[in-house]
């Protein structure tokens, strides 16, 4: 599955991916206001110029406003403009956001940001469709597609009275909600592969390509940052690699040593001293997994492997279901 | 966002053909709210999923007849089956056999001996998007009621 516009693409081949995309492509031609709900780096900017460039708006502006990054006394006179002399500094009129947008869509990013003044004014706008300058006595009517983003559950911020109720229902009619990358690892070789080709064409020469065992390692990693993250790898990989072939060794230690910290460390003499007995179960209980691995199950062969009578392997086996390491937490 | 989401109420099928782990696994996942079925084999799996809904299969790759990596196969193939998705628990720590299940599509690899806080925010993550994807499908009824007026 692969949506392409001028200059964005939306990569993916996860479920939930290619039904947020049919959700993207169907409200685009309508004027509804959408809400996507996602982790930084998940999308949320990209599905929002998706819909924008599918809609019969396309040709209008697109405008980005990200509420948390404005401090909370500007964003009002960004988001609606002002009058001449409406505050100190305010030498002059000025346009605001909204009005910039308009015919167009704006995008109101981090709205979990916003304050509780700036809200009902937001809810206002949404409701008449016109807005006040900050310091005009008159409304101006405005023509604009709201398209709002945030990182935080809205709905528990709403729970909380964080977030007016009434204007988180006003934004809520068209939901689209970005699951985390870590939790749509089937998207992560595509994506690195989409990345791979775009910064390869952006550095002409290039052509790296990825090892299967280095894909491995990015595929189980668990992306705090998503897909912003991942892109900024790939590109690092793409810049830095010299023979055009990425391999596990060139990947960053934390996402190198990721896949091994999932599972319980090697136990090893610390200044500490360990559990001598504990160590030699769990080497034991590696051996034995082992063996069953390499016999395909057949416990008579295994226990042949190991040097065991049969009847001892099971007992083992049986102990290991429910002895020390279950209380550990561990299952083996 | 929703990591720590108090107890899920999603369906988890479990299959392994070890009995000691089979039960070990129904007996965490009972605990944390889950409701569970349990398959011994890959055919016992596919008729499972035959037969009723679940959001997540927690699946063993090396068994007998039908093996893990061949119920993924099925998994995928299958229109109905191929959104589940699918933990793979496996004692085979090897790259081939992480590249098959991301090849695959499976949602998550857990090499045993497993850990259980490992296994539980896995299945969390998982049952966290599959709640997502219904919420998606309701909104996807939304707009198509919207086209309806
Ligand atoms: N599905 C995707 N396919 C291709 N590129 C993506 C995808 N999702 C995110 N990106 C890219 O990742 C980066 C971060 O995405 P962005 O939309 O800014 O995330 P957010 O707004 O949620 O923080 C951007 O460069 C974007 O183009
Ligand atoms: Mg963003």
């Amino acid at each position: 599955m692969a949506v392409t516009m001028e200059n964005f693409v939306i990569k993916g081949s996860h479920p939930v991916m290619e039904k947020i995309l049919q959700v993207a492509q169907k409200v685009a031609s309508t004027d509804s206001t959408v809400m996507i709900q996602g982790e930084s780096g998940t999308g949320k900017e990209l599905i929002a110029r998706y819909i924008h460039a599918y809609s019969r708006r396309a040709n209008q502006p697109f405008i980005a406003v990200n509420c948390g990054a404005i401090p909370p006394d500007l964003l009002e006179s960004e988001m609606f403009g002002h009058e001449r002399g409406a505050f100190t500094g305010a030498v002059g009129a000025r346009m605001g956001m909204f009005q910039l947008a308009s015919g167009g869509t704006i995008f109101l990013d981090e709205i979990g940001e916003m304050t509780s003044t700036l809200q009902v004014k937001l809810l206002r706008v949404l409701q008449e469709r016109e807005i006040r300058p900050v310091g005009a006595d008159r409304t101006v009517k405005v023509d604009v597609r709201v398209v709002a983003a945030t990182n935080r559950d809205l709905a528990m911020e709403v729970e909380k009275g964080r977030f007016r109720e009434d204007l988180y229902y006003r934004l809520q009619v068209i939901p689209v909600l970005l699951p985390p990358l870590r939790e749509r690892r089937s998207d992560i070789p595509v994506l690195v592969q989409h990345f791979l080709d775009k910064y390869n064409a952006k550095h002409d020469s290039r052509r790296c390509t990825i090892a299967d065992d280095a894909m491995v390692h990015l595929w189980e990693y668990d992306w705090p940052g998503n897909v912003r993250e991942l892109e900024n790898l790939v590109e690092r990989l793409v810049v830095l690699s010299e023979d055009a072939y990425v391999q596990v060794d060139h990947l960053p230690p934390n996402i190198r040593s990721f896949i091994s910290e999932k599972k319980i460390p090697r136990p090893s003499l610390t200044e500490e001293g360990i559990d001598l007995n504990k160590a030699v179960e769990e080497f034991e209980y590696r051996l034995i997994d082992e063996a069953l691995r390499r016999t395909k199950g057949n416990k008579q062969a295994a226990a042949r492997l190991l040097g065991l009578k049969r009847t001892t392997l099971v007992a083992k086996l049986r102990r290991k279901g429910g002895g020390a390491n279950q209380a550990e937490g561990y299952l083996i | 966002m929703s990591q720590n989401e108090s107890p899920t109420s999603a369906r988890v099928l479990i299959v392994d053909d070890d009995e000691n782990t089979l039960e070990i696994l129904r007996r965490w996942l009972a605990k944390e709210g889950y409701t569970t079925v349990s398959a011994a084999d890959g055919q016992q799996c596919l008729d499972a999923l035959a037969k009723e809904e679940f959001d997540i299969v927690l699946l063993d790759v090396m068994m007998p007849g039908v093996d893990g990596m061949q119920v993924c196969e099925r998994m995928r193939a299958n229109p109905e089956w191929r959104t589940i998705p699918v933990i793979l628990l496996t004692a085979k720590d090897d790259m081939e056999t992480r590249t098959r299940g991301m090849a695959l599509g499976v949602s998550e690899y857990l090499t045993k001996p497993i850990n259980k806080q490992e296994l539980f925010s896995r299945l969390r993550a998982q049952a966290h998007t599959r709640e997502l994807d219904r919420r998606m499908d309701r909104t996807a009824a939304a707009i198509a009621e919207m086209g309806d007026d």
